[in-house]
């Protein structure tokens, strides 16, 4: 009986190899813009997973996202030092400014300054120099697609110059890391030096990183710190949260891609929807003989079940094969560097396009099923 | 190509994929596990984890920073320490161009010579006068005539005395433009005030120095010193967290950067006076507002790698826990 269901399905190879095409198409269209989104919004946490030492992020109360927050004092350094819990907690500086490239245009670098002692703060893949560099004086340490944007062309990378709020700027070395939401170029340097290289007002620290004690609950520890300070503090999975919300919340983003995956969906609906319901309309003598000669609706729902599953198979592999070749192709560039393929979207995909594939199946059928097996024979 | 083989190549296709799918999948996630610190920050030691106060200062000497300038502007002529040198109480530390002092000492050493033999050769007519006063009182001629010679004896006598006492008084003034002019090279030496140390020399023989602080503000005294054993660290701590200080006890210190190396200081003293505390922002208008306790600290004789004025980050143990505590705690 399967057997029969599916040399129906494949014989006729043109509506065949359309039914695949619906299906692999809008698994495509959804895995793929679903996983550009997520990648794309998840950029807003990256600023947080590139420092894995810290897993206490404490800002000022009022602080939303890692690019928008008011300066701290320096001696909340010290009380939040004093919170029962904290292992240790070190000054963060992010801050946007602007420097002239040496082809003389304008650039938007934001400014990192890490602990002076620690260096907790600067990303660990080094692709050029080493952290120990950054102790030079005026060293800072440029990513790898913003040393690209200021510095095009070839020739040594390392020793390079440029000026920072009329400070000058050594590049000490290039690392690897994710770009952030906004993309600007990082600098990543020391804290007293970040406090030179960027004019800004009296009180300068963006951030305290701080770890928990081990043993410690980091979600405990932040709540002691805000009770104890006043200040907010949070976990970093949080935080990262925090700011994909935020991200979600304040740009059109999210809606644009959500049009687009919902669009992904309706195309594959009707592509899917109205080519298997034709298929069966079309082979509805074949069902109707297949009636005649006593086979019961049951299992014809079977049949056709065994159809939609089939095609649902390939299709989906097809399209998810499409869709992570696509992101592992491009994951290499500047616009989509650290995309990664989460598995919960192929799999939330397959699901939804299987789900899909059977419900029209079974909604294409009631035809057949309510068929006097005679009228075939008129 | 057989009907067989086709019906199998979209199988296949989807097999790959499936695959593809699977292997890109599983990989995953970037790496985003927690990381260990390479070097560590300061970390409150084991027996402060409780309740504990946490601040930041400076490593300075138990005298604090003794800055000397000379009492007088001039050129300096001679410097005779090196920073480092330990100097006792008294002790030369630069001297400053004192020619016209000591010219002026000169000038007053030759009026007390002057002086001195004025004083001599009053003495002489004075002595003169009362013997030939006494051989005229010895004749006892009662003649109008002897009478006449005996009065001028006797001025002659007074006016000598007179004479013998206003060399005195000069010899005295010269004696005291002597000493003046003495202090005044004194006034062109500077001299250490205290036993201590040598930490800074600013001055170069040759060069202008001011008396005070320089013109324009800007703060740079001639010689910096002060009393180095022991060092004390001068700990800031937030004006809120005043209430929480334990006074008294021992704070754990280590030197910035080498945060591992935690010494415990003894309590030395607390400073009454809550200041602003200081920002280096390097901006001309710093607005303050905050404010810190400044908590003295003795080092322990035997730390090593604490440089004067080098930064420290403290841990003090507190009074209580951190107000309120955490929900949920026993």
């Amino acid at each position: 009986m399967w057997w029969i269901a599916l040399r129906m399905l494949t014989g006729d190879r043109v509506k065949y190899l359309g039914l695949l095409f619906g299906i692999g198409f809008s698994t495509l269209l959804i895995a793929q813009q679903a996983t550009l989104f997520v990648n794309l919004v998840g950029r807003a946490g990256n600023a947080v997973w590139a420092v894995p030492e810290a897993d206490i992020w404490v800002m000022d109360a009022k602080a939303v996202a890692v690019d928008g927050t008011l300066p701290l004092p320096d001696t909340d350094l010290a009380r939040v030092r004093g919170v029962p819990g904290v292992l240790w907690a070190v000054p963060h500086l992010r801050e946007g400014g602007s420097v002239r490239t040496p082809e003389g245009k304008l650039e938007r670098v934001s400014v990192i300054g890490v602990d002076d002692a620690s260096l907790i703060g600067v990303p660990a893949r080094f692709l050029e120099g080493s952290r120990e560099a950054l102790r030079a004086p005026g060293a800072i340490v440029v990513d790898e697609i913003g040393f690209r944007r200021i510095f095009p062309g070839k020739g040594a990378r390392l020793g390079r110059e440029l000026e920072l709020n009329d400070r000058r700027a050594v590049v000490a070395g290039i690392v690897d890391v994710d770009p952030t939401f906004t993309s600007g170029v990082l600098f990543y340097t020391r804290y007293a030096q970040a406090l030179e290289f960027v004019p800004g007002t009296r009180n300068r620290m963006s951030f305290i990183l701080a770890r928990a004690a081990p043993g410690e609950d980091p979600r405990e520890v932040a709540r002691r710190i805000e009770a104890a300070t006043g200040l907010k503090a949070r976990e970093r999975t949080d935080w990262v949260g925090d700011n994909i919300d935020y991200v979600i919340a304040f740009t059109g983003i999210p809606f644009n891609f959500g049009i687009t995956v919902a669009l992904g969906f309706v195309v594959g609906v009707a592509i899917v929807g109205l080519t298997f319901s034709l298929f069966i309309r079309d082979n509805l003598r074949q069902f109707g003989a297949l009636k005649a000669i006593g086979v019961t609706n049951g299992q014809i729902r079977v049949m056709v079940l065994v159809q939609s599953a089939w095609i649902a198979l390939i299709g989906i592999a097809i399209g998810t094969g499409l869709a992570v070749v696509f992101i592992e192709s491009f994951n290499n560039t500047d616009q989509f560097k650290g995309f990664f393929q989460p598995w919960q979207i192929l799999a939330g995909t397959a699901l939804v396009v299987a789900l899909m594939v059977v419900a029209t199946g079974m909604l294409a059928i009631r035809g057949v099923l309510r068929l006097d097996p005679a009228e075939v024979f008129r | 190509m057989t009907a067989l083989g086709r019906r199998w190549i979209l199988p296949l296709m989807a097999l790959v994929g499936l695959a593809l799918a699977f292997w890109v999948a599983l990989r995953g996630e970037p790496d985003r596990t927690i990381g260990a610190a390479r070097i560590l920050p300061p970390v409150a030691p084991a027996s402060l984890t409780e309740a504990r106060v946490a601040g930041a200062g400076l490593v300075e000497p138990a005298s604090e920073l003794v800055e000397l300038s000379p009492l007088v502007p001039g050129v300096v002529t001679e410097v005779r320490v090196v920073p480092g040198d330990r100097v006792v109480k008294g002790q030369l530390l630069l001297a400053l161009d004192a020619r016209d002092a000591r010219a002026r000492a000169g000038e007053a050493r030759a009026a007390l010579a002057y002086a001195r033999q004025a004083i001599t050769a009053a003495r002489v007519e004075r002595d003169a006068a009362a013997r030939q006063l006494a051989l005229l009182r010895r004749l006892s001629e009662p003649s109008a005539i002897a009478e006449t010679q005996r009065i001028d004896r006797e001025e002659a006598l007074r006016a000598a005395a007179a004479r013998l006492a206003l060399a005195e008084a000069d010899a005295g003034r010269a004696a005291a433009a002597l000493e003046s002019a003495e202090t005044e090279i004194g006034r062109r030496e500077l001299r250490a005030p205290m036993a201590g140390e040598i930490l800074q020399v600013r001055t170069r023989p040759g060069q202008y120095v001011t008396a005070g602080p320089a013109p324009g503000g800007s703060s740079t005294p001639a010689i910096t010193m002060g009393e180095t054993r022991p060092l004390h660290v001068r700990i800031d701590i937030d004006e809120t967290e005043i209430g929480r200080v334990a006074l008294g006890a021992a704070a754990i210190v280590a030197p910035r950067g080498r945060a591992t190396e935690q010494v415990e200081a003894r309590f030395v003293r607390m400073e009454p006076l809550v200041v602003p505390k200081r920002q280096l922002t390097n901006q001309a208008s710093e607005r303050v507002d905050v404010r810190v306790l400044q908590l003295i600290y003795a080092l322990p004789e035997d730390a090593r790698g604490f440089a004067i004025g080098q930064q420290v980050d403290a841990f003090l143990p507190a009074r209580g826990p951190a107000s309120p505590p955490p929900a949920g705690a026993p």
